[in-house]
């Protein structure tokens, strides 16, 4: 009896100081990470970035089908869309287009946010997300201030995949094919600057498919890439955030 | 009447399950949840009872910590249905994941920016104190069933006694009941930041977010904190009134706990009033534009009626009748759980009904984008059995454990079955 109750209040205690330990450990291991996830991308190798000239923009939406294509993305996912507006008084109307990706943020809340870091920033600058590690918490969707998220439900434009949604696609540097319960089902999924085309030297499907040649694609660590030249003088959504996104907007600012 | 209760508590239990087993394999598209409102009625109800918990722990340690011994008779069920809410919550997080299959990923891959992370760690230390305290607070009565009870019954007892057996002699139980007090003490000590942690940390899961304007203020965990404490003290009320027979309630005790009730309801209404009104003096749109939808547009009763009348008019007029009976007290109670609950809508739901980028609800228009949420029936149905679950379990240990005796009188346990009835 006595000694059983040694073992108990060792116990509790060797418990409690267990605890404390692993909360200091973690909280030194990451004490200098946490607010320097810019410095972590390394300025020795390519750090994307994407202008979108909105002068330019003339609104088809050749992105958007050629980003659905690319991902194969289901019918509630968007990576891309153009943003349409009225704008002006009548008799002098236009409308205003902008299109919308996810911003690659340099400080990104939705980063920040995910209790198991299955969102990360990669040193290329592109936020990825990791679908088999992602516990589909959706946090991240709240936390991103663009709206640039989407929830992979699991429904498809025909509820047997037809030929095309049914071939395998690459996203990341994995190959996926869908399927009930399989990845990236059930997570979250958003635009990642077609990553898997990056890697291969190839400019993203959007880029490539813009009619109004309104997007420019490159490595901002070289000044005298296109990209650079041309992120002279651009704007940013929600700079007031803080959020740094590495996609830039030329033409008149129209911030919200 | 006890038979038929848990039969129909029962029936709920076993649709819950069902439900379960639904959710599991067919994934988050039975919810009627879009991507752009990305948490719905199951958070609304994960923050709800996790409020509730916490509320209940708070309440226990004004007995184990303050020694307020006026409290006393409370203090068990406060206890245990703190665990049992924290159980609650925990399930909804759990069926709200798109993936729970990898809910152990929050504890493996930690993640220490992230608040939610840190919420996870705390809900389980938070979980080990509540029963660590629950198994000193019962041991004593616990053996004595294990000696009483027979077969299956005496094979639960003795696993949740955990080996513990009543000494032979009195001077050594007189040891062990300090030995209790002394722990139950400490216990308290270490839970009251962590029960605070549990759920200002869960306020701050919405505080932090600098996308949803009108979560983003540091009065949103304190929020969280004093409602909790709201809630907390309405679900004793509503437990003490239906549970001990009216001839052995003690007056005295139920109307501090409903002065209680009100001073907590009280600093809530100040805390609300606090944040609405300031974010309704400016013209940001995804604050002043959410509070005025919240209020006057198509959903205005869940403030009004839920978390005016209900959370905080109804209880006040019903705690003040001078001679009022247990049972106004009891609805009293009951009135303010549900007040909670609409308060717990309204933190979540609305911030998500504002687009943040105006123009993106038509850029892409599809069920699953829309910035609409009404929850459908298979959620109401999904946290109707869930809740079914844990009231069963909850009336189960009720029933078998002397959670409502006081030193002055045991009740019958048919009568305890009874009283949960009503819940
Ligand atoms: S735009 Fe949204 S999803 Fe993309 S990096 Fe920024 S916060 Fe994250
Ligand atoms: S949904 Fe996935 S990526 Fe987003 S915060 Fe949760 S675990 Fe991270």
């Amino acid at each position: 009896m006595e000694e059983k109750k040694i073992t108990r209040k060792k116990f509790v205690i060797t418990s409690l100081l267990g605890t404390l330990g692993l909360v200091a450990g973690e909280l030194i291991r990451q004490s200098h990470s946490i607010d320097n996830i810019e410095n972590e991308v390394d300025t020795e190798n390519k750090k994307y970035g994407m202008v979108i000239d909105l002068d330019r923009c003339i609104g088809c939406n050749a992105c958007t089908i050629a980003c659905k294509q690319e991902n194969n993305t289901p019918p509630n996912i968007h990576y891309n869309v153009v943003i349409e507006k009225e704008e002006g008084e009548f008799p002098n109307v236009y409308n205003s287009f902008l299109p919308r990706v996810c911003m690659q943020c340099d400080k990104p809340p939705c980063v920040k946010v995910c209790p198991v870091g299955a969102t990360k920033k990669q040193k290329n600058g592109i936020v990825s997300i990791d679908y088999e590690t992602c516990i589909g918490c959706r946090y991240c969707m709240t936390a991103c201030p663009y709206g640039a998220r989407s929830f992979d439900f699991g429904e498809n434009y025909y509820d047997q995949p037809n030929t095309f949604e049914a071939s395998p696609y690459q996203e990341y540097d994995k190959i996926y094919q869908r399927g009930k319960g399989k990845a990236p089902q059930n997570s979250v999924r958003k635009c990642h600057f077609c990553s898997h085309r990056v890697d291969k030297g190839e400019l993203p499907a959007c880029v490539t498919a813009c009619l109004g040649k309104a997007r420019f694609f490159g490595d901002l660590n070289d000044p005298n890439s296109e990209v650079s030249i041309k992120a002279k003088g651009s704007w940013t959504l929600k700079s007031n955030l803080g959020t740094k996104p590495r996609t830039f907007y030329l033409g008149e600012k129209r911030d919200d | 009447m006890k038979r038929l209760y848990f039969f129909i508590i029962g029936a709920f239990s076993l649709v819950g399950l069902w439900a379960i087993y639904y959710r599991l394999t067919e994934g988050l598209k039975m919810t009627a949840l879009t991507s752009n409102v990305s948490w719905g009625l199951w958070v609304v109800f994960y923050i709800f009872f996790i409020g509730l918990s916490a509320g209940s722990f708070l309440l226990s340690t004004m007995v184990y910590v303050f020694n307020m011994k006026q409290y006393e008779k409370i203090g068990k069920v406060a206890l245990l249905s703190a665990f049992f809410s924290l159980v609650a919550g925990l399930m909804f997080i759990f069926i709200d994941l798109g993936h729970p299959e990898r809910f152990w990923h929050a504890l493996v891959y930690r993640q220490p920016t992230s608040i939610l992370s840190w919420e996870i760690h705390f809900y389980l230390i938070y979980m080990l104190i509540i029963v660590a305290e629950l198994w000193f607070l019962l041991r004593e009565d616990i053996s004595r069933l294990v000696i009483k009870a027979k077969g299956f019954k005496k094979f639960v007892f003795k696993l949740v006694s955990i080996g513990y057996s009543i000494p032979d002699n009195s001077e050594k139980l007189e040891r062990d009941r300090k030995q209790t007090h002394k722990w139950m003490k400490i216990l308290g000590i270490i839970g009251i930041p962590t029960a605070i942690g549990v759920h200002a940390g869960t306020g701050s899961l919405f505080g932090v977010i600098v996308a949803k304007h009108m979560w983003n203020s540091g009065l949103t965990p304190i929020l969280f904190l004093v409602s909790a404490l709201v809630s907390g003290a309405a679900l004793m009320l509503l437990l003490y009134a239906l549970l001990v027979p009216k001839e052995k309630q003690d007056n005295t005790m139920l109307k501090s706990l409903g002065g209680l009730l009100i001073l907590f309801i009280a600093v809530d209404l100040l805390i609300v009033a606090a944040k609405y009104l300031v974010g309704l003096y400016n013209y940001v749109p995804d604050e002043r534009q959410v509070l005025l939808n919240m209020m006057f547009g198509e959903r205005w009763y869940i403030f009004w009626v839920g978390q005016i009348m209900l959370g905080a008019i109804i209880p006040i007029l019903l705690l003040s009748i001078k001679k009022g009976s247990s049972t106004l007290k009891a609805l009293a109670g009951l009135s303010t759980i549900l007040g909670i609950f609409c308060v717990r809508w309204n933190l979540v739901v609305p911030a998500y009904l504002e687009s943040p980028m105006p123009g993106l609800e038509t850029a892409f228009v599809h069920d699953r984008l829309l910035f609409e949420y009404t929850p459908n029936l298979f959620e109401w149905i999904t946290s109707l059995g869930l809740i079914s679950i844990v009231i069963l379990l909850f009336s189960l240990a009720l029933n078998s454990l002397p959670i409502m005796e006081t030193k002055e009188g045991k009740e019958d346990n048919g009568e305890t079955a009874d009283g949960v009835q009503a819940i």
